[in-house]
Formats: structure tokens, sequence, C-alpha cells
């Protein structure tokens, strides 16, 4: 599997990417990408809070627009080097859309959540930051 | 001049009437204030459990008042909840090690707030405050009540039977499992009241949080001082969070594993194990909420190596009031858990990355300080009733 380092995206449009739903990501959620995928997702509920569990909606396609897939979620806290206690199903909704449930962050602080998505042959991790207080 | 000390006695004997004492104010960060204003605000609202059909039901709390104080329920007749579970003993019994019908491992905790908990027990076996009741009734270690006991009571108590019928909407006639669970309920039901009341901390943080300083100077300016450490350099707040200072869920903190010379305490592990064993569990049959939005904890739970030796973060409301602490009871006083915190062996935590628990090193008036802060969350609560008669 190919590890590429996330980038934060603004919400960014282009004819190739149309087909991707990446308004998910604009204003209450984000838009990552690397040189293969784009993602968008958002929280739900949208204020993740301590110790209560939440769910990932996230869209996922090729820069080319051409379908990919969400095949696992989990998150880790970096500094403290240990992950959720809890483990995140998946489900898709269809069309690129996917939703990640039973995540449950129990410590404030930086919390790295990993997406491995897959798109024919090609596998890669993207990772993103969320920052609990 | 005799009427600037007339005033200033005037000052002093109304200050002295109601019973302020104004202490010397810390300066506080906007970071903090929002720091503080995070352990609160209470009261929480009630508890309302959906898996519980008489969480929140008058008549299913006064059954289960009545339950709880029950010895009939235990195999002898002899222990009832409440022979741990002391209302006088801020809910817990005071002992290092509970005591049923042998001596147990672990404290009694106490139920202060255990309504607000997800789980339940020190290792979290329970998922549902009336699952983790039926575990001790059950217990041969201790209530040793028997499956049946509790469908025997309910059935040929004519009181008993009078005040199921009131919760439950009918007589008790379903089959002894079915009754058994329906008695944890109602003893849950109870239990969730069970809120501690509002703590010269409270006061403090609402008067912060709305810039009365006047308000806010009446908090002693050692809590002030141990309540900047909990919130900062000793970020006790990792894990003590909240309302009710606590994630609700689990860490190791360097108390030793062994209970026994060759006998260890698998803490979480070994809950989770239970947890999955258990007919009992939110993913079981007597989960009263259809929609099954309250298993989502149940289903996404993993049991991981590292949860080997980790315990359920307790609430610290009451806390000065309680002890002996720990899970397994072996620290006597608050200095003595403060102390623990400040010594505590780095070598034992075996931590990979920037570790949670760490030697704190605290000075002698750092520990004071810290002391002083939690004891701030410690208030008299009002006195409790007889329970009413179930059917007068």
């Amino acid at each position: 599997m190919r590890i590429a380092a996330a980038l934060l995206g603004a919400s960014l449009a282009t004819p190739a990417w149309a087909d991707c739903a990446l308004g998910l990501g604009r204003g209450t959620g984000w838009v990552i990408f690397s040189d293969q995928h784009l993602m968008a997702f958002r929280t739900d509920p949208l204020r993740i809070e301590v110790g209560e569990p939440f769910a990932l909606v996230v869209n996922v396609c090729t820069r080319r627009g051409g379908a990919a897939e969400l095949v696992a979620v989990d998150a880790s806290m970096p500094e403290h080097r240990h992950g959720m206690n809890y483990r995140a199903t998946i489900v898709s909704k269809g069309d690129g859309r996917f939703r990640a449930d039973g995540l449950l962050f129990h410590m404030p602080g930086r919390w790295e959540v990993t997406f491995d998505v897959r798109s024919g042959d090609e596998s890669e991790r993207l990772t993103h930051d969320i920052i609990l207080k | 001049m005799i009427r600037l000390l007339l005033l200033l006695l005037v000052s002093a004997l109304a200050a002295g009437a109601a019973g302020v004492c104004a202490h010397p104010m810390l300066d506080w960060s906007p970071e903090e204030i929002r720091a503080v204003g995070r352990h609160g605000p209470w009261p929480p609202p009630p508890v309302q459990d959906p898996s519980n059909k008489v969480s929140g039901v008058p008549a299913g709390i006064a059954l289960g008042e009545h339950l709880f104080n029950e010895p009939r329920l235990s195999g002898d007749g002899r222990m009832s909840c409440a022979t741990c579970h002391q209302a006088g003993r801020e809910w817990s019994d005071g002992l290092a090690k509970a005591r049923g019908a042998v001596e147990l491992d672990r404290r009694t905790p106490s139920l202060w707030n255990i309504g607000y908990f997800h789980w339940f027990g020190w290792d979290g076996a329970g998922d549902s405050l009336w699952a983790q009741t039926i575990r001790p009734l059950l217990d041969p270690r201790e209530m040793n009540g028997g499956p049946n006991r509790a469908a025997e009571l309910l059935r040929g108590d004519p009181a008993l039977a009078c005040g199921y019928e009131k919760a439950f909407g009918g007589k008790p006639v379903g089959d002894d499992e079915r009754l058994l669970v329906d008695a944890a309920k109602a003893l849950a039901a109870f239990q969730a009241t069970l809120v501690s009341p509002r703590t010269a901390f409270d006061d403090f943080r609402d008067a912060l949080l709305a810039g009365d300083r006047e308000s806010a100077s009446r908090y002693p300016l050692a809590a002030q001082r141990g309540l900047k450490l909990f919130i900062g350099e000793a970020n006790c707040n990792l894990c003590h969070l909240g309302p009710r200072f606590t994630s609700g869920e689990f860490g190791d903190i360097g108390i030793p594993f062994f209970i026994r010379p060759g006998e260890v305490d698998p803490g979480r592990l070994g809950g989770l194990q239970r947890l999955a064993a258990s007919p009992f569990n939110l993913l079981g049959r007597y989960n009263d909420d259809a929609a099954g939005n309250n298993t989502r904890r149940t289903r996404h739970v993993q049991r991981l190596h590292s949860n080997f030796g980790e315990f359920r973060v307790p609430g610290l409301r009451q806390v000065g009031r309680g002890g002996p602490y720990m899970h397994n009871g072996s620290l006597h006083s608050l200095e003595d858990v403060v102390r623990h915190y400040s010594e505590v062996s780095p070598d034992r935590l075996h931590s990979d990355g920037t570790p949670l628990v760490r030697p704190l090193g605290l000075t002698a008036q750092q520990s004071a300080d810290l002391v002083a802060f939690l004891r701030s969350l410690d208030a008299e609560p009002p006195s409790r009733p007889a329970p009413a008669p179930l059917c007068p």
C-alpha cells in the first residue's frame, strides 16, 4: 500500500473532478487529496465531543473522477501512540459515498484519522488531523 | 475617621453574617476559563436510559429504592445493595476491598452520578446500569441471590408485586429471567437518581464564566492554584474531564496488577470478555431501545492487548468524602493519591510515546493545592427521607 501524506485542500473544482461530490467538505467538512484520490468528509454529528460516538460521512473518487472505495477508517493519537478503543465499520451508500460508524475519541488532543482508499490496483492511505478540545 | 471605622465594622459584620469570605483571585486566561467551563454546568439533566423502560419513571424509581434496601435479594437474606453502597458513605462502604459473601479483589465503587456512565464496573463488563446491577445479585462471591430469587420476591411479596405493577404496567408473571432483568431495571432507575450536590467548585466555575469576580473570589486560593495545576501542568483533565471529571473510559495509571502472588487482575481486558459473553448486554433481547441507537459502543468496542490492567476512570465529585482510593483500595487518602501521581514509576507504565501518566514531581505546596482543589468538589448531600410505601 502506498502511503501518501494528506494535504488539506480548498474547495477545488475542475471538469475532471466534476463527478466527485466534494461539496460535502465545504463549510463544515474537509477535502483531502493525494496524487490518486480526492476525498471529502464531514463528521456526524458536526461537533465531536470527547467520549461520544460519532460517524464520518465520506465521498471518495479518483482524481480522474473514477470510482474509488473506502476500505478502512481508523484514528490514533501519535503523541501518545495509542489508538481508539473502538473499531469503525464502513457501509457503502453507492456512487463513492460511504459512512464510517462507531468512532469515539476518548481524550482531548490531536487525533490522526486515517482513510484507506482503493481504486483498481491502487491503494493508499490518506490522513487528516482533528484537534479535539 | 470614626465614620470610616464604623463603615468597615458594618461591612465586616455584613460579610460575616452572609458567610462570605473573600480570597484573592488568581489571573485566569481565556483558555483557562474555557477549560474550567468544560467541567460544568452542574447538575446535568436527569438520566434517561432508552435501554430501560422504567428509567426516569417515578414508579420504577420507587420500586428500585425498595429493592435496593431489600436483603431478601441475597442468598442468605442478610445482604442488600445498601450493605455495600451506603448513603452515609457516599454510596460506597469505606473499605479498601468490597466484602460480599467473601472479600473481593476490588473496592466498592461509589454510586454518585452512576447513571451518566456508559460503561459500568471497574472493568466495564456492563454496558448498561441494569446489566451491571444483575452481576452482584447473582455472583456467588457477592449477594449470591441465584437466578430465581428476584422473581420469587416480586411474585410473592404483595407490596413489591404492587410496586412492580405500577412500574411495569402488569403483574409480575413473566419468566424468572425477565423478572430478574425488570428488578435490575428498577434498581438502575433508582441508582440513576443519585446525583451529587453542587459544590464550591461549581459556584466558582459559574462565577468565573460570568465574569463575577466578587463571587469567584470566595473560592479559596489554594483550590484555585490546585485547579490551575489540574487543568494545566498536571494534565489531570485529559482523563478526568467534563462535568463529572471522567472520560468514562479506561486507563492504566501504574497500580500493581497483582492481587495475590502469581495472580493478576486483567481489568478492562477481562471486562470486555465478560461483556461479549453476557446475555444481558445491549445487543441482547432485554434492550428496550427498539431502534438500537444505544448499542454503538457495544458494537464497536474492540478488545486490545493494551486493555490489560486498565480500569475505569472514576469521577471526582465527592471524592474527598470517599476513599480508600483506586480500583483496589490500595491508597488510603487523597494525599496518597496525589503522591502516587507525583512519584509514579515511568518504567511500570510501558509507554512508547509521550506518557499520559508521568511522575509529576510536585512540591509539597503543589500537592496541598491539588488536594485543596479536589476537596472543593465535595459537598454535604441533603438528607434522604425514608422511601414512601409502594402501595399505601
